[in-house]
């Protein structure tokens, strides 16, 4: 089996589940603008834009602010729980014996099988939320928002993948069997800045959230809600941050996993 | 038999406790997400305010849908083992079975409320707890027993019929964007007919109890909320009268939820 057929299996499975499960697909599309409705909502009914705009400090649209934090927001919990909580649910299924002898490393498998799920979904989300951002913005929506959420969405992915890695292989190890990413998940979020930004956190909390790969992607696809167009050194700035930890994670978590698997499969005890 | 039922929910909830702490981490982890979100729109002298309402509407919330899914999700759990047959053969009726996830729900509840609030509170050193006690209780009696009927009804449906968890879950979820708003948006001329809306009543009870609210409607709304309540129970009663009924006559089908 080649890596090809590991990538495109991916593009089946998503395909085929998306036709079997309907209901699924409509509430993956709902479940981002229910939030921002929430939060967006709730937030007017409380306060205002001025408000909100002496609280971030910045001269931001708190709409756009808030798009493109629900966007990747999504994506992340989305590569989070399908890369870090797969040996999870291989491992409710009865499947993970399957994977962790199958031909491939499970590394390889959880992040081949998944690349084509993440590009697909989280570009239906970004298309979902043009329109918002259109009405906001106008043209600039597609000349300047389009291009950095799409940077974003893609650098963005590439620490994660190592990062949600690291998590397998811990759940690897561990043989954890209750959900613990449904609390550790919207943990990361917030300590990433998702809805509230990093820098109004206090110094230990905005140390931790310069560790994880999740703040600086908010960041990325956050300079879209400045009133003035983003600066293109900020821009790259944020991208090498992001490609650094995409080294430095992805090879912690091959290195790691390797070893799960190792300690999995000579135990005997998966 | 009722100790039966109750020795089976505390047993379970013993032997799933990591599971347990998990739901109440991760409701209250949600939650500070969202309430962090909405915070950065309040100005900061209206914080006080603001975050007790937030923050009561969400524990309100957050009871409604630990019932709704704990108990009526759990009737999946239930239907796919085959216990509707089993207890029935025995002359014991399932949803009493169901019901006694009464026990696991509030347990989570009060402790993700009590957690969150904690928590909250020493994020923003404002106190949420300064409630009137017998009015905060009697709104949580209320939603929580109105949230326990739904959840039945569910369960009885969901014997008949497939039910899906994921609108079920949307729901759940625009529930909290009604209960949010606060009654003086409102115009005047149809407070009492959003007072009407279920859970919208013991959720006001609950703010005003608090201070976040005014007043005003306590009266109207407690008279709301008991029959809001007695109308749910007639419906649970007649729908699970029916499941039983239709379950004899024709035996389970491994439908529930997906």
């Amino acid at each position: 089996m080649s890596l090809a057929s590991l990538f495109k299996s991916g593009i089946f499975l998503d395909l085929y589940f998306v036709k079997n499960n309907r209901a699924n697909l409509i509430a993956f599309l709902l479940w981002p603008y229910l939030m921002l409705i929430l939060i967006l909502g709730a937030g007017f009914l409380f306060g205002s834009t001025q408000s909100f705009r002496s609280n971030v400090g910045e001269d931001v649209d708190p709409i756009v602010f808030f798009v493109s934090s629900t966007l990747i927001a999504s994506a992340s919990l989305s590569v989070m729980w399908d890369v870090g909580g797969a040996v999870l649910f291989h491992r409710w299924a009865g499947t993970l014996p399957y994977v962790l002898l199958a031909p491939y490393r499970t590394s390889v498998i959880l992040v081949m099988a998944y690349i084509p799920r993440y590009i697909l979904w989280s570009f239906i989300q970004l298309a979902e939320f043009l329109p918002p951002l259109i009405l906001r913005k106008g043209i600039y929506a597609l000349i300047i928002d389009l291009p950095i959420l799409s940077v974003s969405l893609i650098v963005g992915m590439l620490p994660l993948l190592g990062f949600s890695a690291i998590f397998a292989s811990i759940l690897l190890v561990t043989k954890e069997e209750s959900n613990i990413l449904s609390w550790l998940n919207p943990i990361i979020l917030i300590l990433s800045g998702a809805f509230y930004p990093s820098y109004l956190f206090p110094l230990w909390a905005r140390i931790i959230s310069q560790a994880l790969p999740t703040t600086h992607t908010f960041e990325l696809a956050r300079l879209t809600a400045l009133i003035s167009a983003p600066g293109v050194r900020e821009v790259i700035l944020i991208i090498g941050i992001l490609l650094g930890m995409s080294f430095l994670y992805n090879a912690l978590s091959y290195t790691m996993i390797g070893k799960a698997e190792e300690k999995a499969l000579g135990s005997g005890s998966i | 038999m009722i100790k039966a039922i109750i020795w089976l929910h505390f047993l379970r909830l013993w032997r799933y406790r990591y599971s347990f702490l998990n739901m109440v981490l991760s409701n209250a982890m949600w939650v500070l997400l969202l309430i962090l979100g909405v915070l950065l729109f309040v100005p900061r002298s209206q914080l006080p305010y603001a975050l007790k309402s937030a923050y009561w509407t969400i524990a309100c919330w957050s009871v409604i849908s630990s019932f709704s899914s704990l108990v009526g999700g759990w009737t999946n759990f239930f239907i796919s083992l085959g216990m509707v047959e089993e207890h029935i053969l025995r002359g014991i009726s399932p949803f009493l079975v169901i019901s006694g996830r009464l026990l696991t729900a509030s347990l989570v509840s009060a402790i993700t409320i009590a957690f969150m609030g904690a928590l909250i509170q020493s994020l923003f050193s404002i106190p949420l707890f300064e409630v009137e006690p017998g009015i905060a209780l009697f709104s949580l009696i209320i939603v929580s027993a109105e949230s326990l009927l739904y959840g039945l009804l569910i369960s009885a449906i969901s014997m008949r019929s497939t039910i899906s968890e994921n609108f079920l879950e949307i729901l759940n979820f625009a529930v909290i964007g009604i209960l949010i708003v606060p009654i003086s948006v409102i115009p005047e001329q149809l407070r009492i007919l959003y007072l009407s809306i279920p859970y919208v009543a013991p959720a006001y009870i609950l703010k005003a109890a608090s201070g976040s609210e005014p007043p005003g409607f306590l009266g109207i709304g407690v008279m709301i909320s008991v029959i809001e309540t007695v109308a749910f129970l007639l419906i649970a009663f007649l729908a699970v009268r029916a499941a039983e009924s239709h379950i004899r006559r024709n035996g389970t089908r491994a439908i529930g939820f997906y």
